[in-house]
């Protein structure tokens, strides 16, 4: 039997984050842990290699009191498409095949067996958006209970990154191919940070489908890259064309501009 | 055949060539590959059926609703409840953590009685039947002598059928001394109760509300709901309703505001008041609610305009006059305008004057029990229960006064004071402290002036505690009767903390218990049986659970259905009934209370005039800092502007320290009149000059090494300062200094 | 002049192996012939012995006589739960419906019933066809999707009426189905193996999400976790 092209329209899953929304809580950066097995050490606070796939990043307008403002930029991966669909710059330098870019979701992935640690991924990388395991992850006694089957542990000597939940994609299509469906609705693949947001400032959804809300908020142009039209969204380092799946809304003028300077984003902060 | 060299190289290529005829070296290779791929001590976690269980956390006084996702027996982790009326769907990152708590190594696994020094963490096991007759016996021997008041008890929270059951077996020993740590809910307990005349707790709804003056509350940082907060903080930016944030910290809650008014610490009040003023001295008010529905108003009116005029009040503030009558106008002029107090979380109260001064303004604006408004709410009841049986001794104790002073001629309105607690031990009045019972709290850590509680404990010759986790008052005790986890019990969780429906949640089991635990409720039943007479009578259940059915009898059916009751249909009492005061209307005069004293600013702590800075504590959205710890997840996701390596970092405003000669990063020996701390510099442009700033829940001595000796603990550095018109903690800071290290 | 004499005497010693050399051709070929022999036996026959511990199930299980009381072939007790997830081994509960009593009186039946059943312990089945934790496979997609037998992938397990013995690889810890019985890695039938290769051969021929930019082939999270 041939079901080749029996797949449904290729997908951009993406997400649109309302940073006016966003209010720093971390709940979204706990919630990503718990779900993906992301382990923790003792000291967290050098934050150069604290394993965190989201992040994040407290923005400030640069202005001195009593004008100082702030606005808080979860930072997932942004899952670059690039110019041409998968010239994401972490996947063209990789030289293990561990990272690839799905064209079926638009998601990259990062396969951690296949991976042997040369880093090349995470110097390409713009948005510091991947990690570096330098140990081996250890779990108190009793607390490897909470791990997660769905997503596999990870070693030492491997880089890892956020893939927009990828099991939850997973898991999703198993409950459909039960149902004898191909394709999933809206609301049965959202990521953990998605799900938790308090605030419900992360959405999640595919782009290419104008019924889902990231498109409908992002309206992503699609002949230009990807580059929003609603005039409130923008993307991290636009001009880079690497062509991300993460939009960012902000009322703020100076949100928007604080975003195009990379060194912003190199203050490695997990604020309180 | 000779047998030389050349045969066995003849051998060996042979054995070369064969080799390589043979999967051996090919195999060998990859099966290598694979091992150097999964390392054998890499966790493989079991898969097996996937299942969601219903309960509600009880981490916090949030009381969100979760769904906890289990793969086979083990719980693999925890969401928020989507069809649950406060959370909807969010989840807070310390509740995401939980598991961490349930199977981390912080639990205490069986019941245990102390060895060597308090505070050792040396412990000998008990098995459950000697455990409850060691503290039977204790606590047997101080009825039996006639002074059962001398027993003390403090849980965090003030609702549901576990602190009642504390409380019904205090009153049944004969105790009146039941208390709960200290939190804003106790002001704004006593703020009904003489405003309004109304017995019961304050709501607000907070949804409907389109201009909310916020007093230095937390609205991200955790004030009231948590989850519920953030969510109404989004709506608001939806419906472009109007947040002013009134604190000297750019905290979350103020980045998040429409505008950040920076105020001199401890004088939030006195901003209300100079408010006040200028929405009476233009005659902003609300004339039916003042004129119809209120009394006193001419003793408040001339307690304001006598002495919070704008000019007055920018000084005393530093909010600027313009500020402040802008922010008059149009909190006046809007909709449903909302002012709200407690600081940060609300974990210390505040001084009473501070919020009859910002619950006037919601009176001027006739923002009472209306749509988007403060509603004065029922409390929830056990109404299951019957009265608890009392024989003499029992009528004997509970005739004595409070160990706090609550209910006695200075402080006849206060419901508990459990800050005043220490204070009155160290002077032995009324009188001594034989033995404390602590469930669900951390006083020793969590309260103002942990020096002057640690002292307390100390004297009080039998501390009982009923921790799951390993806490700094734990280790404090003689013997620990460990409860359940949160996620392995079953418990009601009445939503309080300014939340306007009235509504339950059924907390319940998701994990079978996974230690030598007992549920506290249970515990406390065998401890009544063990006594006997009177207080076994009280306590009749059999078990927790039938005592618990028993107390929501008329809602069971449903808690047990749907995890959750809720009034969705409450409406606050019109105003022509809602107030049963005197004069049976809205009380601007607190029930005759001194206006100007009441209105007084608490001056901090040790002003000896060698201090240059005032220290503030803030509160963290990332940092635990209540009855429970901040666990490994929590910890992470901590700036490391807040906390690098085991310092913590205080924020400093860059003026203020390039006058003391402090850059960013720098180390420093903060001190106050209770300590001196080992801190870094955090130049902080979000920080109002002359201040100092440092989160609470930090510093902690107890739990794991994730948490512990990791910062100061803020209250270590900060005392409590009672306020004179209450005995509520008025502490707001206290005075410091930043000096090289 | 001794170099002379040392050259005539190696000449002569030369001269003296020439007839000799058919003679001793022999013991070299043999050697070689031993070594390559030996090499061949330790390769083909001891090595897969010495890498593989064997382990033999907690219960002899018959596929047969079970095959024959159940209606729904594999599914009646290998099946798919509501969420698309597939239950694999089957768990003490589902065994209790039949076997809360001892059926019968075959040694492995009383073994069952006393050491499980009574103490309420799940059996630790050995499974031979467990991937590594790296591995996503969905049976749902396979079963339901694509329409493919049990047997394509498990081979003629149903039909045994005995266990296998469990092999593990002692370095990769694998079991040895995935490698496949024969060391050589040859298979002349689909269930022989269970290696990326074997996953992705079909994969390719059958067009599955074809999507992948580095290899062209099939994207690495159709089948990684």
């Amino acid at each position: 039997m041939k079901h080749s092209g029996n797949f449904g329209k290729p997908k951009r899953y993406g997400m649109v984050i309302d940073l006016d929304k966003c209010t720093g809580c971390g709940a979204c950066m706990v919630a990503c842990m718990a779900e993906n097995n992301v382990p923790f050490k003792e000291d967290e606070s050098k934050k150069l290699d604290s394993i965190s796939w989201l992040q994040v990043y407290r923005l400030t307008n640069g202005k001195p009191y009593p004008d100082a403002e702030v606005c808080y930029l979860p930072r997932p991966c942004q899952h670059c498409a690039g110019k041409h669909e998968g010239h994401s710059p972490c996947v063209s330098v990789c030289p293990a095949t561990a990272t690839d870019y799905d064209q079926q979701t638009g998601i990259v992935s990062q396969i951690y067996t296949r991976c042997f640690g040369c880093r090349y991924c995470m110097g390409a990388c713009p948005y510091h958006a991947r990690h570096f395991n330098w140990w081996d992850p250890v779990w108190p006694k009793g607390m490897e209970k909470y791990l997660n089957p769905d997503v596999s542990a990870r070693m030492r000597g491997i880089v890892e990154k956020c893939n927009f939940c990828f099991q939850r994609y997973q898991k999703a299509t198993e409950k459909a191919h039960a149902e004898g469906r191909r394709d999933l609705e809206e609301n049965e693949y959202q990521t953990a940070c998605t799900q938790a947001c308090p605030a419900g400032a992360i959405i999640f959804g595919d782009l290419n489908n104008p019924k889902h809300a990231v498109h409908q908020i992002a309206k992503p142009n699609l002949k230009k890259g990807g580059q929003p039209q609603n005039p409130k969204a923008f993307r991290l380092l636009e001009e880079l064309e690497t062509n991300t799946k993460v939009y960012y809304l902000s009322s703020k003028q100076w949100v928007q501009d604080a975003i195009h300077k990379p060194h912003l984003l190199d203050q490695k902060e997990a604020h309180h | 055949m000779k047998i030389d060299r050349r045969s066995f190289l003849a051998m060996s290529v042979g054995g070369a060539v064969g080799t390589a005829l043979t999967p051996l070296p090919w195999k060998i290779q990859d099966d290598l590959a694979i091992w150097t791929q999964m390392w054998p001590w890499t966790p493989f976690p079991p898969d097996g059926e996937n299942t969601y269980v219903n309960s509600v956390s009880t981490l916090c006084g949030g009381g969100c609703g979760i769904t906890v996702r289990k793969v086979g027996e083990r719980a693999v982790k925890i969401e928020g409840r989507e069809d649950y009326p406060t959370n909807q769907g969010g989840i807070c990152n310390l509740c995401a953590s939980g598991l961490q708590m349930l199977y981390g190594p912080t639990r205490i696994p069986y019941p245990m009685k102390r060895l060597g020094e308090r505070g050792a963490n040396q412990w000998v096991r008990l098995s459950w039947e000697e455990a409850i007759s060691m503290v039977a016996e204790q606590l047997g021997e101080i009825r039996q002598a006639g002074q059962p008041e001398t027993v003390a008890c403090l849980s965090t929270r003030p609702y549901g059928s576990m602190p009642a059951l504390l409380k019904r077996f205090m009153t049944a020993y004969g105790s009146p001394n039941f208390m709960t740590t200290p939190s804003m809910m106790d002001a704004y307990d006593m703020t009904l109760k003489r405003m309004h005349g109304v017995d019961g707790r304050m709501g607000f709804d907070l949804e409907n509300a389109d201009y909310v003056l916020s007093f230095g509350s937390g609205l991200i940082e955790g004030w009231g709901n948590t989850v519920h907060m953030i969510r109404i903080n989004s709506k608001w930016k939806d419906t472009n309703a109007v947040l002013k944030q009134i604190e000297p910290r750019l905290s979350n809650t103020a980045a998040k505001a429409d505008q950040w008014i920076p105020i001199l610490p401890g004088t939030e009040g006195i901003l209300a008041l100079g408010i006040g003023y200028v929405i009476i001295k233009e005659s902003l008010y609300d004339y039916d609610f003042v004129n119809n529905f209120s009394a006193g108003f001419d003793e408040f009116r001339r307690a304001v305009l006598s002495g919070y005029s704008p000019g007055n009040v920018s000084k005393q503030t530093g909010v600027d006059q313009s500020t402040i009558v802008a922010l008059a106008r149009e909190f006046a002029r809007a909709r449903r305008p909302l002012a709200l107090c407690g600081r940060g979380q609300g974990t210390v109260p505040g001084g009473f004057g501070e919020y009859v001064a910002v619950h006037a303004l919601n009176a001027l604006v006739g923002n009472i029990n209306r749509p988007g408004g403060a509603w004065a709410m029922p409390r929830p009841e056990m109404d299951g229960w019957l009265e608890p049986v009392l024989d003499a001794p029992a009528e004997a104790g509970l005739a004595k006064p409070r160990l706090d002073g609550a209910g006695s001629a200075a402080f006849p309105f206060a419901g508990q004071l459990f800050n005043r607690v220490p204070v009155a031990l160290k002077a032995g009045e009324p009188y001594p402290c034989q033995a404390l019972l602590v469930y669900d709290a951390n006083p020793l850590f969590s309260m103002p002036g942990s020096g002057m509680v640690r002292e307390a404990l100390q004297q009080i010759p039998f501390i009982l505690s009923f921790a799951s986790h390993m806490d700094e008052t734990a280790m404090m005790a003689d013997i620990i009767l460990p409860n359940l986890s949160h996620l392995e019990r079953w418990e009601d969780v009445p939503v309080t903390e300014g939340f306007h429906r009235p509504m339950l949640g059924l907390a319940q089991p998701v994990v079978d218990p996974q230690f030598d635990t007992l549920h506290a409720g249970d515990t406390l039943l065998q401890l009544a049986a063990a006594l006997g007479g009177t207080v076994a009578a009280s306590l009749p259940w059999e078990n927790y659970e039938a005592c618990l059915k028993e107390a929501l009898s008329p809602r069971w059916a449903e808690l047990e259905d749907r995890g959750y009751w809720i009034d969705e249909n409450f409406t606050p009492d019109d105003w022509s009934l809602a107030f049963p005061t005197v004069s049976g209307k809205f009380d601007f005069a607190v029930s005759g209370a001194d206006l100007k004293t009441l209105f007084a600013m608490t001056a901090p702590q040790g002003d000896d005039g060698s201090y240059n800075l005032k220290l503030i504590p803030y509160d963290s959205v990332r940092i635990a800092n209540g009855a429970v710890g901040s666990p490994p997840f929590l910890i992470k996701i901590v700036s490391d502007k807040v906390l690098k390596g085991k310092t913590v970092l205080v924020e400093v405003n860059p003026e203020t320290a390039r006058a003391a000669g402090f850059g960013e990063g720098d180390q420093a020996v903060l001190k106050t009149p209770l300590g001196d701390a080992a801190v870094r510099v955090h130049l902080s442009d979000g920080l109002m000059p002359g201040l100092v700033a440092m989160p609470r829940g930090l510093g902690h001595t107890a739990y794991d090494r994730y948490l512990a000796q990791k910062g100061v603990n803020a209250n270590d550095l900060i005392g409590s300062v009672e306020d004179t018109a209450s005995g509520l903690d008025a502490t707001w800071g206290i005075l410091a200094s930043l000096v090289k290290a | 002049m001794s170099n002379t004499d040392d050259t005539k005497q190696v000449a002569v010693d030369d001269r003296d192996r020439v007839p000799n050399a058919s003679e001793t051709g022999g013991p070299i070929i043999l050697f070689f012939m031993i070594g390559f022999v030996l090499s061949l036996v330790v390769g083909w026959v001891v090595f897969p012995k010495l890498l593989y511990s064997q382990k033999k199930q907690p219960i002899d299980f018959n596929h047969v006589q079970h095959m024959e009381l159940v209606d729904e072939g594999c599914e009646s007790c290998h099946f798919f739960r509501e969420d698309g997830s597939f239950s694999g081994a089957p768990t003490l509960a589902q065994c209790i419906d039949c076997h809360e009593e001892v059926q019968g009186d075959t040694p492995n039946e009383i073994k069952f019933v006393e050491a499980y059943v009574q103490k309420d312990r799940e059996v630790p089945w050995l499974v031979y066809s467990k991937q590594p934790q790296c591995v996503y496979f969905s049976h749902v997609a396979h079963v339901k999707m694509g329409n493919m037998d049990c047997v394509t992938c498990h081979g003629h397990i149903g039909e045994s009426t005995e266990l296998p013995i469990y092999e593990q690889n002692r370095i990769s810890l694998y079991s040895r189905n995935i490698w496949g019985k024969n060391i050589g890695g040859f298979k002349k039938n689909t269930w022989d193996r269970m290696k990326m290769d074997d996953c992705a051969e079909c994969h390719v021929r059958e067009g599955v999400r074809q999507a992948s930019v580095q290899t062209g082939k099939g994207g690495c999270f159709v089948c990684h976790k």
